[in-house]
């Protein structure tokens, strides 16, 4: 009955003190995120609306998108279309090749993760430089993200510290998050200064207009597009909002609902090339227009990655995002896995107790938990039904249809109390691991109902 | 077939029901004192603020405020403090080493402390380069929301506009914060 989520979940729960920190810190996240939230009276409209204009945007995206290629092409923008990862890659590796490029910074972006581009680039001989720090520091330890916006939320400081005194050469012993942060800055600054192009994800990309907008608090995407005189901006193709005053509601959501600030510290709008520079946007579909085909899952398509509601899942929190298979982890991440490939990514279905509170804080009102409850009827149709569950609720079937025999087994219930431990808590029972069965009553409520003992 | 096609052609197999619009209209949130507002939040995100006096001079307050800034840059006309200006260097990259940024702000914007800056220098660079920015804002033009800022915020020549709220931070280790990430590691308004 284990799946591959609940056993990595233990190897994480097992450090008990990892695993409550990772707990309270998200913990505190969240409810920094309601606090903000609760400052805003119009919350919820904006909530709605949001999902309202997903639900349209990604209903046009046929028109949206073409519109937003014609306004971007205006500005001076070149847009390319990705089928899927490979593609994109692809792309990316032509503009590079085109321009000689050595170094390459990038800021954060999910969908390069999605499309394995570091990988692929750094075979090519391409310097790629993460310039986010907590995806440098990952990518210093070769390790992924385990948290879309806080990628670095299981690392300690003291691992930081060693990381650094390895690669950035800083003191022995000091793992203070400012001198580090600072080591970082330095580190970083040179490659800013001496990268020919940089990539930046897309938050939004606005139809009407032809702005891509990128959401940052580090002001890394804005360093790296500051020097260099090529700029690639890579996006999904729901990233698309029909207008500025769509996009209106989304700042005031996602920051709020990501860290609980009131708004990253830079959004940044880009139009136009810099001066005698380029500026790349590839359009990405990789499996995306195939969710549209799909109406029970279609809300997926809502995400505004703010990452809410992994801060807010008890699964999450006490199981860290490496328990999950697909590269995002959490509710949504459940979603779009069992999107990309049911086949392959249904263990992490498991990593729910359905308590919604990921649809409760979605700021795009994705039905997250719903849909997992969806999923979970589909599990017996692609064969990935858990053998043992079947059998008991096969069992239990077969007892519910026959009150005789249910009675009977009420009545004799009881027994179980005195019955010695290993009969009850052996490897048959996973769902006697960590928990204890509670005693049976001597007498069922039917009994009791029958002699009138029920006031 | 392109993929521009693909992917046109995949949309339209796949999209089934077709949302309408929404009504935009939001009841959005309004301040009897913007400027406190703006100044109160502004704050909460790490950043400093000015209210310049009548008669106050502009250039001695910066140069008070920021003794040990040794290379400002600076492109507006009523700045005198400032050793360069930025628009006459030829690459972003010589900005490296500016202390203190000063520029102009087009609209604050009170729910979020953020400042609105249509790119109006040659190198972008200066608003994020610099180990501090002063952003110089008329007090009077301070929005409410960010549903006002997006209907009257422009994006001119250059092609680039940024809301700034406070310096840049990071808490990507441990969740503590830290102010000054790549961008400026203070972030001062003066409101004139």
């Amino acid at each position: 009955m284990s799946t591959k989520h609940s056993i990595a979940a233990a190897k994480f729960a097992a450090n008990k003190e990892q695993a409550t920190w990772h707990n309270e810190t998200l913990w505190m996240v969240r409810a920094k995120r309601d606090r903000l939230s609760k400052e805003i009276p119009e919350w919820e409209q904006l909530r709605d609306l949001a999902c309202n204009i997903k639900l349209y945007s990604n209903s046009h995206l046929e028109q949206l998108l073409q519109e937003f290629e014609k306004n971007a092409t205006a500005n001076g923008a070149i847009v390319h279309w990705a089928k899927d990862a490979k593609e994109h890659n692809e792309i990316v590796l032509g503009i590079l090749r085109d321009h000689e490029v050595k170094h390459f910074v990038k800021s954060k972006s999910m969908l390069a993760e999605e499309c394995d581009l570091n990988p692929f680039l750094i075979e090519k001989g391409i310097e790629v430089v993460e310039t986010d720090l907590g995806e440098r520091i990952l990518q210093l330890m070769d390790i992924p993200p385990s948290h879309i916006v806080l990628p670095a939320i299981h690392i300690k400081r003291q691992q930081v510290g060693e990381l650094f005194e390895e690669k950035l050469g800083t003191e022995k012993g000091n793992s203070d998050p400012t001198y580090l942060t600072r080591a970082a800055r330095k580190h970083l600054r040179d490659k800013f200064l001496n990268a020919e192009a940089a990539m930046t994800g897309a938050n939004f990309a606005v139809a009407s207009t032809g702005d891509i907008v990128v959401c940052t608090n580090e002001g890394n995407a804005d360093m790296g597009t500051s020097c260099p005189k090529i700029h690639i901006a890579i996006m999904g193709m729901e990233k698309i909002v029909p207008d500025q005053e769509a996009l209106g509601v989304f700042t005031r959501l996602l920051a709020r609902s990501a860290t609980g600030q009131p708004v990253t510290s830079y959004t940044s709008h880009y139009r136009k090339p810099r001066e005698g520079g380029e500026f790349h946007i590839i359009i990405v579909d990789n499996g995306r227009s195939q969710i549209l085909g799909k109406p029970e899952h279609i809300k997926t398509l809502n995400c505004i990655r703010c990452g809410a509601c992994m801060n807010t899942c008890p699964v999450y929190r006490r199981s860290g995002g490496y328990s999950y298979t697909y590269f995002i982890p959490g509710p949504i991440g459940i979603n779009l896995g069992m999107l990309y490939s049911a086949e392959k990514y249904f263990d992490n279905l498991s990593a729910c107790s359905l308590c919604l509170s990921c649809s409760h804080v979605c700021p795009a009102k994705v039905d997250l938990g719903e849909q997992i409850y969806r999923w979970r009827q589909e599990m017996d149709k692609i064969g990935k039904a858990s053998k043992e569950k079947k059998m008991m609720s096969g069992g239990m079937k077969f007892l519910m249809e026959r009150p005789k025999l249910f009675n009977s087994a009420l009545w004799m219930s009881p027994v179980v109390n005195i019955l010695p431990r290993f009969l009850k808590y052996n490897g048959l029972n996973e769902w006697g691991k960590g928990r204890e069965l509670p005693e049976f009553a001597k007498e069922s409520f039917n009994e009791m109902w029958k002699k009138n003992k029920v006031k | 077939m392109t993929s521009k096609e693909w992917i046109l052609d995949s949309i339209r197999q796949h999209t089934q029901t077709k949302y309408d619009k929404p009504e935009l209209s939001v009841d959005a949130i309004t301040y009897n004192d913007k400027q406190a507002k703006f100044c109160d939040i502004l704050q909460q995100v790490g950043g400093e603020f000015y209210v310049l006096k009548e008669n106050e001079d502009l250039n001695k307050v910066i140069l008070e405020l920021n003794p040990d800034a040794k290379r400002i840059g600076s492109t507006l006309s009523y700045i005198t403090c400032n050793t360069y200006n930025p628009d006459e260097l030829e690459n972003s990259t010589e900005l490296s080493g500016t202390d203190l940024g000063i520029v102009e702000g087009v609209f604050g914007v009170a729910e979020n402390g953020a400042v609105w800056m249509d790119q109006n220098v040659k190198h972008k660079a200066l608003y994020f380069i610099s180990e501090k920015l002063i952003i110089v804002l008329d007090k009077n033009k301070i929005v409410n929301n960010m549903h006002e800022a997006y209907r009257q915020m422009e994006i001119g020549k250059y092609g680039f506009g940024v809301f700034i709220s406070g310096p840049s931070k990071t808490a990507d280790i441990e969740q503590a914060l830290v102010i000054g990430a790549h961008g400026p590691k203070g972030l001062m308004v003066i409101l004139k």
